[in-house]
């Protein structure tokens, strides 16, 4: 695992975090991350948004775009600060196209066990964008006063 | 170990311990989710929920009053359990769930599929539609 201050796209000081793809080693960046964000004054309530958005970016990671192959990684960088948090989840696979992920919520999908990680992002985020390529997302949460 | 290094468990310090505890009835099984449900445990939920269901298991009941945290495989995990036990013309319940995992499952709209009761005593004694 490596960690170290990188420059992307004009955001200085984004940290970048490499684990192994295993959702157990994917911890150490959430762990980080949460702790900078309560350290910044972020509610209790942003910390849950936080914690859900990333497990449900980092298992799609593991799971869809590395295939749940061990010799693959995922590449966490983020940006903490009073203002905002910015985090951006990059695996190695091919990608997709998130617009094919049926709606979970319609009656006809209702009773899938799978597919609601993207609409938890959504809903619990300020912004979820992805990548052209479709294999990184970027998460954004706006600090709100109380 | 230093401050980069993964737990053995991966759990993180906002994480509390996630455990499953089954009571099995004549009829019914009651699954006690306790703790945080993270990602790298999320995966039980449904493996120990179907392992519950016998041909004569029409009730399964999810008593979540001590799960403060559940993500979407977790969620997945009951919607696997609950297509399982309609097989049996059975029925999922999930018994006070707290406000956090509340709202996940009212946005999902999970709520359309899970009954959700006050107490295990009522989630085992309303009937079965």
């Amino acid at each position: 695992m490596t960690d170290r201050p990188v420059r992307n796209g004009g955001l200085p000081d984004l940290k970048e975090i490499i684990v192994p793809n295993d959702l157990a080693a994917a911890k150490t960046p959430e762990r980080l991350i949460l702790e900078e964000a309560e350290a910044s004054g972020y509610s209790e309530n942003a910390v849950f948004a936080v914690k859900l958005a990333l497990e449900e970016a980092m298992t799609n990671a593991f799971r869809h775009g590395n295939q749940r192959d061990p010799a693959k990684h995922i590449t966490i960088r983020y940006r903490v600060n009073r203002e905002r948090i910015e985090i951006e989840v990059i695996d190695e696979g091919p990608g997709f196209e998130p617009d094919s992920v049926p709606d979970p919520t319609k009656p006809e999908y209702i009773d899938r066990p799978h597919g609601r990680g993207i609409m938890l992002m959504r809903a619990y985020l300020d912004s979820v964008e992805y990548s052209k390529q479709g294999n990184a997302v970027r998460l954004v949460i706006i600090n709100k006063p109380p | 170990m230093n401050a980069q290094t993964p737990s053995r468990t991966g759990r993180g310090p906002h994480d509390a311990p996630f455990s499953i505890s089954v009571e099995r009835l004549p009829d019914a099984a009651v699954v006690r989710l306790c703790g945080s449900c993270t990602m790298e445990v999320a995966s039980a939920v449904g493996e120990r929920l179907v392992a519950q269901i016998t041909p004569t298991t029409r009730l399964l009941v999810v008593e979540a009053s001590k799960l403060d945290f559940l993500e979407s495989t977790g969620l997945g995990g009951m919607v696997a359990g609950y297509l399982r036990i309609r097989r049996n013309r059975g029925d999922l319940r999930l018994v006070k769930p707290q406000p956090a995992i509340m709202a996940l499952l009212e946005m999902t709209r999970l709520t359309q599929l899970f009954r959700v009761c006050d107490s295990v005593e009522e989630a085992l004694r309303l009937p079965i539609l």
